[in-house]
């Protein structure tokens, strides 16, 4: 993975110097709330309902296990004892003392991390697919991307007052693992007419109240010219982006009122006058940061791995992990494990200061140090050797994190929700709770196989409910919470924004209408066909009928 | 008010303003420097730059930049207005007046700001600040000295970390 320079170093140390001095002119009254709210949240510090909440960046969802101890102890010595993995690879602490934030700071940029550009109108840390570098469908790492974007996004002079927040994606696969339709950016790694790599290019994506899946908007840019089309988007944007109207912000709006086409002609326009002027990184700093993400020292593994075959045998818990949560890696002998942070009962990306240090001593001994995390809000082991992973099954079953369930109906993302955040209406935590307990049985997950729920607090959709197969979004009715649900949205290369079937259910009569859903989809679905697929074929009415139809 | 130049490695320092607002109608003194609205301007440019000992012009973030061309060279001054000091339209203004027109005048910015967005400002071309009673200077020379080095290539001075690297200096 990345490991910073003096340059980079530099950089977050006299960050955290600066909002030391920022924090402390808020606490002497230099500064007022409107005036620092810009300010703190641009080093992703939020007030919540009940405290500040930090997000802690964790750029393309790689990290050490010295930055993830870090974590657990910065869980540990100022929060209550945990974190919260996010959507957008990140990790939150919501009891969070303001007078403390620069000394957490502080902690972080010891292990080369910090909280710069997790909130606020600016562009935000950068995301991409949480199998990197070891995925088998992978054209190029897209970390090497995501690390140049990091760089080039941080603290830009021109770009850090935008009209609203700019978040933008990777992938280097044709699979899309990192919902980059859903994103003001979205970059997937291409091979050009001569097999030379590139980009296509996505713009104008993104959740909350307007759903847009992005519109593509280049089909090949050349790689070496990355940072010049970004700078022209950000550009074009910057300029005519919407700033009247806090909901009519985002580029998503732009793009739809003046059309894909009209906007891309304006990218064009301003990229062709930039694109010789110096803001492309040059090619020796390029294959720099590539060195970084060059595959670790990997064993030689020819025969087939006996010790699996027999372990899964002998224990089926075990061989319905490794059917979920075991993926297919690029190098033979070798594996990728989604650590399952979604216990039954449990709250979605939620994890323990010693649940996090068991992890990091996971990765240590199995997976060469490194850890990802997925924006579906699990940990990822990228590089465990097959021969190791009823060990890893056993070691996660003591920290209650062996479930098998990952892409499963139990492995559900659920935004923080109204137990938290001052912008929901409804919670989320508990229904995604109920209905975890509701399906925990594993014999029956397996049964009804891949399915993505989904929940948001409110339309800001931070739960992504637009893209779940199953999306429930809580809405305030008359002081009641209620829960409405949408089907067959996805979130991969066939994105699509999932359909509202009708009036909000309280939060037990949704668990139930989920359940009926469920039972219709096993009902009428062909031998092999799963939740979406089928959705698709069928159509919404008897799922609907099915969830109206009380008994 | 009180204007302070701005650029990195210097400390700031206030001093009165040589550049008057013209009022509505009010016709400028001669050999005066003079700041118009750019409604203004665009109607009365000729007669200004005739009678005026320097002329300036205040353009908001909605403003096109573009549409001064004609006239930069002859420019002293363009004001940034910041209505509100979330308007990131005018680092852009500024970039552009800057690098792709090459304005040499002094560009300031004016209005609703915070010291903390100086250095942003100062990195986009931006060579003055209007600034009230209430504006800390000390926290402004913090504020724009706070960072020894940049990852972007812009329009101040400072280093450009891969103009470092590319010269060995990293490790």
């Amino acid at each position: 993975m990345y490991i910073y320079d003096k340059f980079d170093q530099t950089v977050v140390r006299e960050r955290v110097a600066a909002f030391r001095d920022q924090v402390a002119r808020r606490l002497a009254g230099e500064l007022d709330e409107d005036h620092f709210r810009p300010l703190r949240l641009m080093n992703g510090l939020y007030l919540q309902l009940h405290a500040y909440m930090l997000r802690v960046a964790i750029p393309y969802g790689t990290l050490s296990s010295a930055q993830l101890r870090r974590l657990a102890y910065i869980a540990r010595r100022y929060d209550r004892g945990y974190g919260h993995f996010t959507t957008r690879q990140n990790i939150q602490y919501n009891w969070i003392k303001l007078e403390q934030a620069p000394d957490i700071l502080s902690d972080l940029a010891d292990v080369q991390m910090h909280g710069i550009q997790t909130s606020g109108n600016c562009i935000r840390n950068v995301t991409a697919d949480h199998f990197s570098g070891v995925a088998g469908d992978e054209i190029d790492d897209p970390r090497v991307t995501s690390e140049i974007i990091r760089q080039w996004s941080t603290f830009h002079p021109e770009f850090s007052f935008l009209p609203r927040k700019f978040k933008v994606a990777v992938t280097g696969a044709a699979q899309d693992r990192a919902a980059i339709k859903y994103h003001d950016i979205g970059i997937q790694i291409v091979r050009g007419p001569n097999d030379e790599m590139g980009y296509a290019i996505y713009a104008g994506g993104g959740m909350g109240r307007t759903p847009v899946v992005a519109p593509l908007i280049r089909a090949f840019l050349p790689q070496a010219e990355l940072l010049s089309y970004l700078e022209a988007i950000l550009r074009v944007y910057n300029r005519y982006g919407r700033r009247d109207n806090i909901f009519k912000a985002r580029i998503k709006i732009l793009v739809r009122d003046i059309g894909a086409a009209e906007f891309t002609r304006q990218v064009e326009e301003e990229w062709r006058q930039i694109r010789e002027t110096g803001v492309n990184l040059p090619a020796a700093e390029e294959a720099r940061i590539r060195r970084f993400f060059a595959p670790p020292p990997y064993d030689s593994v020819t025969e087939p791995v006996a010790a699996l075959t027999q372990a899964r045998a002998a224990n089926p818990g075990f061989a319905r992990w490794v059917e979920t949560n075991v993926h297919t890696h690029k190098v033979p002998g070798y594996a990728i494990v989604t650590i399952s942070l979604k216990p039954p009962g449990g709250i979605p990306g939620d994890a323990t200061a010693e649940q996090m240090e068991a992890i990091a001593d996971l990765a240590d001994r199995y997976s060469f140090a490194e850890i990802r995390v997925s924006h579906v809000q699990n940990l990822v082991l990228p590089n465990v050797k097959q021969a190791d992973l009823f060990a890893i099954w056993q070691a996660l079953g003591k920290i209650g994190f062996a479930d098998a369930n990952s892409g499963m109906i139990g492995d559900i993302i659920a935004c923080p929700g109204l137990d938290y955040c001052a912008l929901a209406n409804a919670r989320s935590i508990p229904i995604s709770q109920a209905i975890s307990e509701r399906f925990a049985d594993p014999t029956r997950s397996a049964e009804i196989g891949p399915l993505q729920i989904k929940i948001s607090g409110c339309i800001n959709a931070c739960g992504h409910h637009h893209a779940g197969h199953i999306g429930i979004l809580g809405v305030d009715r008359a002081g009641e919470e209620l829960y409405q649900l949408t089907l067959g949205g996805a979130a991969d290369q066939t994105a699509e924004i999932g359909q509202l079937i009708g009036p909000g259910f309280t939060a037990p009569d949704a668990v139930d209408a989920i359940e009926r859903i469920v039972d219709t989809y096993l009902k009428l679905r062909q031998p092999g066909e799963e939740f979406l697929a089928a959705y698709r074929r069928i159509g919404v009415a008897p799922f609907k009928e099915a969830a109206y139809a009380r008994g | 008010m009180p204007v302070v130049n701005v650029a990195t490695g210097e400390t700031p320092a206030a001093h009165a303003d040589s550049w008057v607002r013209l009022a509505e109608g009010e016709a400028p003194a001669a050999n005066a420097q003079v700041i118009v609205p750019f409604a203004r301007f665009k109607t009365e440019h000729e007669q200004l730059f005739a009678k005026a000992g320097a002329v300036g012009v205040e353009i908001g973030g909605a403003d096109q930049v573009e549409e001064l061309v004609p006239w930069l060279s002859r420019l002293g001054l363009i004001v940034l207005q910041f209505g509100v000091f979330k308007d990131g339209r005018l680092f852009t203004s500024a970039r552009l007046l800057r690098e792709r027109f090459h304005f040499k005048g002094d560009l300031r910015a004016a209005g609703d700001f915070l010291p903390d967005q100086a250095i942003f400002m100062l990195r986009s071309g931006v060579s003055s600040l209007e600034v009230g009673e209430k504006f800390s200077l000390d926290t402004l020379a913090r504020v724009i000295n706070a960072y020894s080095l940049r990852y972007q290539r812009a329009l101040d001075a400072q280093p450009v970390i891969v103009d470092q690297r590319l010269r060995g200096n990293g490790s």
